[in-house]
């Protein structure tokens, strides 16, 4: 997909911005990827210029073999009618991102939760206390390298079920396949 | 006149009907056939609160509209706890939901019953590696019945429930028994999920007295710390000096 078929307010932005790498993904959707440092400056003009005034979600993944975290900020405008959702990565050690809070209010939820989720810290976001997760004295769950079954095993126990017929089913060679 | 101000006060309202004294083992044998009767009458008039978690809720409407019809069988959906004989948790419980279920389960009025829809309850189900899900619900509250499947079928619900109406029937539904008898292991369990400051607003102790039902095993190690806590928040001052410790 070339540029030239992009809306007009968003030719805007990108000609204002540099190291954008965009990529057309259906009629009414973008992937933008995008420098971290450069993020809060692309939302900013987006907002400005292109009326994304609507954050719908910030999304989180975890790469591990990469050592880092990729955020997804994802914007609707009514305006364009074209979804755009804005990749970035950090690095996974550091762990710490900027807030956008400044730029889209509803940014303070969607932080704290992956806060709480992967442990990230957002500088200058509100509030980053625990939201969710009931009594969780854990590492963030949500980390790729959290063992879930393990967890599970210290805290929780198994029910018991060892009836006749599985027993006989076992003896056979049948039974549960792990 | 006078006379009148010197009849004995009678403690136990049970030996005082009939004007005589009545021995233990008389009482007993009374008392189980008056229980027997009343479970009988109970077992036909149930009203189940529903505490829908998960997708079990999707099979009740089947099961209680026109073609299972569970009001043949005497059950009626009840909107509160107090008024409800039977709590149904269909389907998976997060630790976040368990302690609401916890909270639902102590306001019901014994005799109580708590029926686990769906493997979920039973060992997390499909949840079974998930660090939020609860995995055996009869740790944290009595379980009278499960239901297998995933989630079960109209007929399996329809089954469970006659089932579980012949055991109230034949007086063999004791389980929320088992919580007053046991109170201090399931506030173990209890206190093991949500840390060593939780505690109900009910009194589950004195209603195990009041219900006869208090062993040696209902207080212990865990209700110990219940009364540390009370006697701790006894000693904080009223008002906004005490919501501000409460919060930290």
């Amino acid at each position: 997909m070339s540029e030239a078929q992009l809306p007009a307010p968003l030719h805007a932005v990108f000609d204002e911005i540099t190291g954008v790498i965009f990529k057309r993904q259906g009629a009414r959707r973008l992937r933008v990827d995008i420098d971290a440092d450069r993020l809060p400056t692309l939302l900013a003009l987006l907002k400005g210029r292109a009326g994304y005034l609507h954050l719908s979600a910030i999304s989180c993944v975890d790469w591990p073999q990469d050592s880092e975290f990729e955020l997804v900020y994802h914007l609707g405008s009514y305006e364009t009618q074209v979804m755009v959702a804005a990749h970035i990565r950090i690095p996974r050690a550091a762990s710490r991102y900027l807030s956008v809070y400044d730029i889209h209010i509803p940014a303070g939820f969607f932080e704290r939760d992956i806060h709480e989720m992967y442990g990230i810290e957002f500088e200058g976001s509100p509030n980053m206390t625990p939201f969710i997760l009931t009594e969780w004295q854990g590492p963030p769950p949500m980390r790729k390298d959290f063992d879930t079954l393990g967890y599970v095993n210290q805290h929780y126990s198994w029910q018991q079920y060892d009836p006749q017929w599985l027993r006989e089913l076992e003896a056979r060679g049948g039974g549960l396949v792990e | 006149m006078s006379s009148m101000t010197s009849y004995p006060i009678y403690r136990d309202p049970d030996t005082a009907i009939g004007c005589r004294t009545v021995d233990e083992q008389e009482r007993s044998l009374l008392r189980r056939v008056l229980d027997r009767i009343a479970d009988h009458c109970r077992a036909r008039s149930l009203f189940v609160l529903h505490y829908c978690t998960g997708c079990g809720a999707i099979e009740l409407p089947p099961s209680m509209t026109s073609r299972f019809d569970l009001e043949r069988v005497g059950m009626q959906p009840m909107v509160t706890p107090r008024q409800a004989d039977i709590l149904l948790i269909t389907g998976y419980l997060s630790v976040k939901t368990l302690k609401r279920v916890i909270l639902t389960y102590e306001q019901m009025q014994g005799p109580k019953y708590v029926m686990g829809f769906g493997s979920c309850t039973i060992n997390g189900g499909m949840y079974w590696n998930s660090y939020a899900t609860v995995k055996r619900l009869q740790e944290y509250i009595p379980v009278d019945m499960y239901i297998a499947g995933c989630m079960p079928r109209p007929e399996a619900i329809q089954q469970g429930f006659l089932q579980l109406i012949e055991r109230i029937d034949s007086g063999r539904a004791t389980a929320w028994q088992d919580y007053y008898r046991r109170y201090d292991w399931y506030l173990g369990n209890q206190q093991a999920m949500f840390g060593e400051q939780f505690q109900t607003p009910t009194d589950v102790i004195a209603e195990a007295r009041h219900y006869a039902l208090a062993s040696a095993e209902t207080t212990g190690r865990h209700t110990a710390l219940l009364e540390q806590q009370l006697q701790q928040a006894a000693l904080m001052p009223v008002g906004p000096g005490r919501a501000a410790g409460e919060s930290q």
